[in-house]
């Protein structure tokens, strides 16, 4: 902001209540749902427009020729004003409402680096979009920092979040097969999907080759029994989940911890509220309150509370201590070691391996299942095998046999070619690596001297993958390849550079759990260390990135630094 | 010669355009053809090419052909509006001197012109005047041309890529031609693949990765 005074509101009219939670994602959803059914009043404060669950998804049921681009959209639009949501896989016309227009939505790159920073500003924030694969982080995971000595060691173990992940997966809803591994424990699963024809015949195969390595359906939130309780059908295999799922089958916000919050009657929700600044009292040491600007009346507004859980996606919350500075603060929000922003991740993500499966073609199969396959990591286990490398990575990806979109590749015109098109396509498999993102102080985050729309100071992100990244990717495609021929298939192309930062959506850190006050931002309960009614319990907390997805972790860390803050209210210790 | 069979006298095309709004649903607003920047507007020759070209590529069999769903005209607006990147540059070193003369400022091709005044050209005149089947011919030998293995760059691909998306994601395209199934409702992981079975237009992944 140019002058913050300039926006003081009355102060002694403003809401209060025991706790505001910043964002209504992934995280704040559970941070609103477990602190309100603590007894807690809550006010939770979202940036975007409000979105229904069911009546709100305007798309869902759209056919492509219901459309006014058939479902491709707009590009010379998209070229405008969206230019980094349109390279999101999941980005089209049916979903483009629930990602941010780039040009409202601004962010600055530090020069000679690139960041896609992929975005979803509205009530249930990237939880009506996410990819929906919940896996747990192992001991190899929370132990990677000591081990090699890259970042700060995590303050915490799987012992502590084991009984986390237990009550989260068993509301979300996640479908997987137990497969007894130790870098990827099993969870509370719902009945898996089944691989399809191609899939059953590669875990074999790759099996019978590399013992250790084991594809395994992917574990994902989309439900494979009802939760009546919950008001959630089973999942209809449509796999078009980024529209909205008006059977409430994959969990986000609005099918599953919005209606358990608000079932309490102590939420109350605000949307179109811009928070950017968290008020802190430097007499007392606590903060009191968030201050918003009404995106659509561009008044500012204040409430207080108790305490104050940031779960805005992991570099939004970090932008919100920053821009939060004070007299007393002067580096920023609860920055007193001066590594808020620093360490930042994102998997390094590229395409490994694709191949044409023969052998299956009289078989295929119906429906679309909204999730692929994984292969667990296999590197850097209990012995350092890895080449330039000392985490690890792991595959998703599956077979699929193609349609009408193949003709684009291929030549011929007329009833042959028509006719041709007419048939189920050949299968393909794809393995898609995701790799251990290595925290470094020099990929971080600033504030830049330009301003959003609303006068805000801009994000500025300075990302840059390192040799490590090269490396695993560099190993992740010859085993890719390996694997897939072993598994039959004729590989036809593959990658080992990895994309843009950005491209795995598993953006987390800059505000790193740690032991030491000196050297992070939180302790071991998402507690800000300067801070103690500060919870930060989003991707920012992250102190490694782990090769796995990302979201189930945070769920947890949600849970328990909730539990964590409640019973340090009751105590009368914040 | 102008034949007295040719596909373009038995279908008038107004009736195209017609369907076109009818068929495929799209809303009045924002759309029309006639809404397009001056510089993105057909001839009406260039409009006509396109349906006749898109005719070739998916005719009518059982079930309709490009034409009968006004194909011609979705690409002309997804050529307008760039969609699968026909607004990108196209690299320097691909632009053959054919291809040079539809060069717009920004390094992108203007695909409808170019595509007329290749078929003309194969055609030593005027391309519309042949007979379906010599047509077809011509087109043919363009597509295998630019399909052919280590060929360079062709503007076609992209048009003839359009062709497919107005014809599959248009509702008998994508529902007659090919199955659509919205809500499938279960998960077959592994069924008999029979002679019969048409492909699905709703198989979101195949469409993005197929």
């Amino acid at each position: 902001m140019k002058n913050d005074t300039q926006f003081d509101a009355p102060r002694f009219d403003a809401p209060r209540f025991d706790a505001i939670v910043v964002g209504s994602g992934i995280t704040g959803g559970w941070a609103a749902k477990e602190l309100t059914e603590a007894g807690l009043t809550v006010l939770m404060v979202e940036r975007g427009r409000n979105i229904e669950h069911q009546t709100g998804y305007e798309t869902e049921l759209k056919a492509p020729w219901e459309m006014p681009f058939r479902g491709q959209g707009d590009a010379a639009l998209y070229a405008r004003e969206y230019p980094v949501q349109m390279l999101n896989r999941h980005f089209n016309e049916f979903t483009e409402s629930h990602f941010v227009n780039d040009a409202e939505q601004p962010y600055q790159k530090a020069l000679g680096k690139d960041f896609d920073w992929f975005r979803s500003y509205q009530l249930g924030g990237r939880s009506l979009t996410w990819g929906r694969q919940c896996y747990r982080w192992s001991d190899y995971d929370f132990g990677a920092n000591k081990r090699d000595g890259f970042g700060t060691d995590w303050p915490i173990r799987y012992a502590d979040l084991a009984p986390w992940y237990d009550k989260v997966e068993e509301f979300v809803g996640v479908s997987g097969a137990a497969e007894g591994l130790a870098q990827l424990p099993d969870g509370r699963f719902l009945p898996p999907m089944e691989l399809n024809c191609v899939e059953q015949a590669a875990r074999e195969r790759i099996r019978a080759k590399y013992p250790d390595r084991v594809m395994t359906i992917g574990r994902t939130a989309n439900l494979t029994e009802a939760r009546p309780e919950q008001g959630r059908a089973h999942c209809q295999y449509r796999s078009i989940c980024a529209r909205g799922c008006s059977y409430g089958a994959y969990f986000s916000t609005q099918s599953a911890t919005l209606p358990a919050a608000k079932k309490t009657g102590r939420l109350k929700v605000v949307t179109d509220a811009q928070v950017h600044k968290v008020d802190y009292d430097a007499k007392t040491g606590r903060v009191t309150g968030v201050r918003w600007i009404d995106t659509k009346t561009g008044e500012h507004k204040v409430a207080f509370a108790r305490v104050v859980f940031l779960n805005a996606g992991a570099f939004n919350s970090v932008h919100l201590m920053l821009n939060s500075a004070s007299e007393a603060m002067p580096q920023g929000l609860a920055n007193s070691s001066g590594v808020l922003g620093t360490h930042i991740m994102d998997h390094a993500n590229t395409m490994a391996a694709m191949a044409v499966m023969p052998g299956f073609e009289g078989r295929t199969s119906f429906g679309n299942r909204p999730t692929g396959i994984v292969i667990p990591r296999f590197r850097n286990l209990e012995t350092l095998d890895g080449e330039g490398f000392t985490r690890g990575y792991s595959f998703q990806g599956g077979a699929l046999q193609g349609t009408w979109t193949r003709g684009k590749r291929m030549g011929g015109i007329g009833k042959a070619y028509k006719e041709e098109l007419h048939k189920i396509g050949p299968w393909t498999m794809v393995l898609v690596v995701f790799a251990d993102s290595m925290p470094r102080a020099s990929n971080r985050l600033t504030l830049s001297k330009r301003t959003d729309p609303r006068g805000v100071r801009q994000l500025e992100i300075a990302f840059a993958h390192g040799k490590e990244e090269m490396a695993a990717l560099a190993d992740a495609h010859r085993e890719a390849t390996a694997m897939l021929t072993e598994a039959g298939g004729h590989v036809i192309m593959g990658f080992d550079r990895p994309g843009h930062g950005g491209t795995s959506i598993h953006e987390m850190g800059g505000a790193r759990m740690g032991w030491d006050p000196k050297t992070s931002v939180l302790n071991r309960l998402s507690q800000a260390h300067d801070i103690p009614n500060l919870f930060v319990t989003d991707g920012a907390q992250m102190s490694s990135s782990a090769c796995q997805n990302p979201s189930l972790t945070y769920m947890a860390l949600t849970a328990r630094a909730c539990a964590t803050a409640v019973s340090m209210l009751q105590e009368g210790v914040i | 010669m102008i034949g007295a069979k040719s596909g373009w006298n038995r279908r008038e095309f107004g009736a195209g355009a017609a369907l076109l709004a009818l068929a495929l649903g799209i809303p009045a607003a924002g759309v029309k053809l006639t809404n397009l920047d001056a510089e993105d507007q057909p001839s009406e020759r260039q409009r006509r090419l396109i349906a006749e070209v898109s005719d070739l590529v998916i005719p009518r069999t059982d079930t309709p052909g490009a034409m009968d769903l006004g194909v011609g005209d979705f690409v002309v607006l997804a050529l307008a509006h760039g969609l699968s990147g026909t607004r990108a540059p196209m690299a320097s070193g691909a632009v053959t001197a054919a291809i040079e003369p539809f060069r717009r400022r920004d390094g992108s091709i203007r695909h409808l012109p170019w595509l007329e005044r290749a078929l003309d050209h194969a055609a030593g005149g005027d391309f519309l005047r042949y007979e379906p089947a010599e047509r077809a011919r011509l087109l043919a030998a363009l597509d295998e041309a630019a399909f052919a293995q280590g060929a360079p760059p062709s503007p076609w691909t992209a048009v003839k890529g359009l062709i497919l998306t107005g014809y599959y994601t248009s509702e008998a395209g994508g529902s007659q031609e090919l199955r659509y199934e919205l809500v499938p409702g279960k998960w077959e992981w592994d069924i008999p693949l029979t002679p019969d079975m048409r492909a699905f237009s709703s198989d979101w992944t195949a469409v993005d990765f197929g």
